[in-house]
């Protein structure tokens, strides 16, 4: 009966230690808290980086998205795709104004339509200014 | 018996009716089997299925093809994201009020493909190739070094003797690719990994976007075939790909615990499998 | 003390002499086998289904902008999401094999036969239920396979003529996959079905420990006089108990399960994950050899041989309801499928030929 015995044990042994793992990745897997997610997501930059009229891209929510510093204005978040057919704008410096080469759709620098064939205007993407930081999401 | 003449009542029920609908088979053939996903890919691009027709000249026809061996095509860029005009409509197919621009003579090539790859026309204008190609027509364009249909995913390998030579010592091109090299390479094998990663089950979708972006900055640097400034700026493309590196790095290491931890579990219930059998084999059972 | 409270729960539940009479005095017939662990095997795979299920309700979003990105973030950036998330598509698979092994191996020892016609009736509605399940679950991931898979199997009813295109748009909620098709396939897998497999379920079990466990028909002479006529309930008063002896094959059972899956997440877990299944959904790009997931190839390969459509679709419903009312045809008092040549002729050809379309259709 010592064999039985020991069997018996070991079965248990074995269950309680999967039982705990499963229960400890369900634990963890419910601890990550919406912050934590959106730390990964979350985007800084300098404002140094970018001087006046300059702009840089970078990449918000999977969709590429660009970052203004207006002369007048100050920082303006976009997105980059046109509300025509999904091309990407592109700011142009000179003209103050974000064009799109697929079928010269033309937006402001508010996201506004100015002229071509896009029906809506762009999309602004929040931000916070954090002392020296432009923060993104 | 009764069963019988039931079962052969409901195949009757069912198989009559089919020979009366016989007929349905070509409707059904032409909504079913013509989708892309029962085989067959349904064109509807007007400008290929003229120009891919045995009423075009061999040499349209094979610009066709030549177009669909391309990055562009399988990127779903088509004859009128270049050249407009409507793909629609066979009327304005070709017409000015569509946009239609036609063949570009060759010193207007880069704003012709600059209409897209903005960034790369303005570092290509800067260039000594640029400006050359403003004053006389003796000077690359796009085409020489990309091609205009069967156009590839660029590599370093553009920049080779034969098509640098043709109008100077290979030289200068050499140095330019000496520069360029290694930071391609950790490119594409940076892209490769992310590809990998991505198979398992890992999705570095920043990383990738972000490689891609750097990629294509740094790219768009080789046009203005200034070595000095692309070796200024190596130091930056190479600090993102460290960054991006370091990533690649950490999922490495989280797709091996994965498997580890895995394995574990496989452990544990494979041995409560051996416990259970052993404990249920009697002696003499 | 621990005995206080087993006390005072005895005394008002009764639970002692409900395990003693329900488990250990529970008699199972001696020459039982391996094959009759199946049917719990399948409730087990079931019960990983619903708490993986439930688990990756809690981060997945059922709207086409964000499902892709939540199944991603799952597998990427919880902690463990990975580890219920294959434990849910592995168990998926496994799961409908376990219960086609299930329903094989019933028909083989010819134990659909009276009075348990009505067991099979709910069993075989349940592998339905069970591959609606797969269905419905397939498209979830918002994934180049799952659209395109999904529009491929939703566009096979359209094969009967007049009915068949309604059919296809109930079933899509329109012409093509879109939302609205995403959101019913979520409310099917999560809320309509779970309820109705348990009923099921509910029915089936009952219906088993009411008739009784039939003995197999191999080897010893089952000695029930053929047909039965009135009700009475199947013992083993010579069987074996059913703890710990048959109890034990069982759980043996699932640690096999178990490792099946764990063998197939650690060593390849990208068996289920083509290369489609990683790329978000496209509605204006196919991808080349796009097909249904693996238990829907035979019908769908059936209906691309056959030259009439509609033949073609009827004959598989035609072959759905022998199925299902095959206790009801099959009047033959002879349970030992050995001594029917015939029917287990028939039966391995069908068998072979599900297999074969099952191949050809992955071409």
């Amino acid at each position: 009966m010592k064999r039985r015995r020991f069997l018996k044990i070991a079965i248990a042994f074995l269950g309680s230690v999967t039982l705990l793992s499963f229960i400890y990745a369900l634990v963890k897997f419910l601890s990550a808290l919406p912050s934590r997610i959106a730390e990964a997501n979350r985007l800084t930059i300098r404002k140094s980086d970018i001087p006046s009229g300059e702009a840089k891209n970078f990449v918000y929510q999977n969709a590429p998205a660009v970052i203004i510093n207006r002369p007048d204005k100050g920082f303006i978040a976009l997105t980059r795709t046109c509300t025509h057919l999904g091309c990407l704008v592109e700011y142009h410096h000179v003209k103050q104004r974000m064009m799109c080469p697929c079928h010269a759709g033309s937006f402001d620098l508010e996201g506004n339509v100015m002229s071509g064939p896009p029906p809506k205007s762009l999309t602004s993407i929040p931000f916070r200014i954090e002392g020296e930081n432009i923060v993104i999401g | 018996m009764m069963r019988y003449l039931f079962c052969m009542a409901a195949a009757a029920l069912f198989l009559v009716p089919s020979a009366g609908v016989a007929g349905y088979r070509e409707e059904f053939e032409k909504g079913f089997l013509t989708k892309p996903w029962a085989g067959e890919q349904v064109e509807e691009n007007l400008c290929i299925s003229c120009h891919a027709s045995d009423t075009m000249k061999p040499d349209f026809q094979s610009i066709v093809e030549a177009w669909q061996a391309s990055w562009h095509a399988q990127n779903r860029i088509s004859c009128e994201h270049c050249h407009g005009g409507d793909p629609k409509d066979a009327a304005l197919s070709m017409s000015r009020q569509r946009g239609f621009v036609g063949v570009p003579s060759s010193e207007t090539v880069p704003e012709f493909c600059g209409k897209c790859h903005i960034g790369i026309l303005s570092n290509f204008l800067e260039s000594g190739h640029g400006k050359a190609l403003k004053m006389s027509r003796k000077a690359p364009n796009c085409i020489t070094c990309h091609g205009s249909h069967n156009i590839q995913k660029a590599s370093i390998n553009i920049i080779n003797e034969q098509l640098c030579s043709k109008c100077h010592s290979y030289e200068r091109a050499k140095t330019m690719k000496q520069a360029l090299f290694l930071t391609e390479k950790r490119i594409t094998e940076l892209e490769q990994a992310l590809l990998n990663l991505k198979r398992q089950g890992f999705y570095a979708e920043a990383d990738e976007k972000a490689l891609f972006s750097t990629q294509a900055e740094f790219r768009t640097l080789f046009h203005t075939v200034d070595v000095d400034l692309v070796k200024e700026k190596t130091g930056v493309v190479s600090a993102n790909l460290d960054k991006i590196e370091q990533n690649v790095r950490a999922a490495v290491w989280e797709l091996g615990f994965r498997r580890n931890f895995s394995a574990f579990l496989l452990l544990m219930f494979a041995g409560m499998g051996a416990g259970i059998f052993l404990l249920s084999w009697k002696k003499g059972d | 003390m621990w005995n206080k409270i087993i006390n005072w729960l005895e005394v008002r539940v009764g639970l002692g002499n409900f395990i003693q009479t329900q488990v250990i005095e529970y008699r199972i017939p001696k020459n039982i086998n391996l094959f009759y662990t199946l049917g719990f095997l399948a409730v087990i795979a079931y019960g990983v289904q619903a708490v993986t299920g439930i688990v990756l309700l809690i981060y997945y979003i059922p709207h086409p902008d964000h499902a892709f990105r939540s199944v991603q973030d799952i597998m990427t950036k919880v902690p463990y999401g990975w580890l219920f998330r294959q434990m849910h598509t592995v168990g998926s698979n496994l799961m409908i094999t376990v219960v086609i092994l299930h329903m094989i191996t019933v028909f083989m020892m010819g134990n659909y036969k009276r009075p348990r016609e009505l067991t099979w009736l709910g069993g075989g509605l349940s592998l339905l239920i069970t591959v609606m399940f797969g269905l419905s679950g397939y498209l979830l991931p918002w994934t180049q396979l799952s659209y395109w898979a999904t529009t491929v199997v939703t566009s096979m009813p359209t094969a009967l003529p007049l009915i068949g295109e309604p059919i296809a748009r109930i079933l899509r909620g329109g012409d093509s996959v879109t939302q609205i098709t995403l959101s019913r396939f979520f409310a099917f897998h999560v809320a309509v079905l779970p309820p109705l497999f348990l009923a099921l379920m509910g029915v089936h079990l009952f219906l088993i420990n009411r008739i009784g466990i039939s003995a197999t028909p191999f080897g010893m002479q089952d000695e029930e006089r053929r047909p039965l006529t009135e009700y009475k309930r199947k013992t083993h008063p010579d069987g074996y108990s059913y703890y710990p002896l048959f109890f034990q094959k069982q759980m043996f059972m699932v640690m096999a399960y178990f490792s099946v899956m764990f063998v197939i997440i650690t060593f390849v877990p990208t068996l289920f994950f083509p290369d489609e299944a990683n790329m978000p959904a496209d509605p204006n790009h196919t991808p080349a050899d796009i097909q249904p997931a693996w238990y829907l190839l035979p019908p769908y390969q059936l209906l691309r041989l056959v030259p009439n459509k509609f033949l073609g679709i009827t004959l598989q419903l035609v072959l759905v309801l022998v199925f299902l009312s095959w206790p009801f045809l099959d009047s033959h008092p002879e349970k030992n499928v050995l001594k029917r040549p015939i029917l287990r002729g028939v039966f391995i050809f069908l068998l072979v030929m599900w297999l074969v379309l099952l191949s050809w259709g992955r071409i």
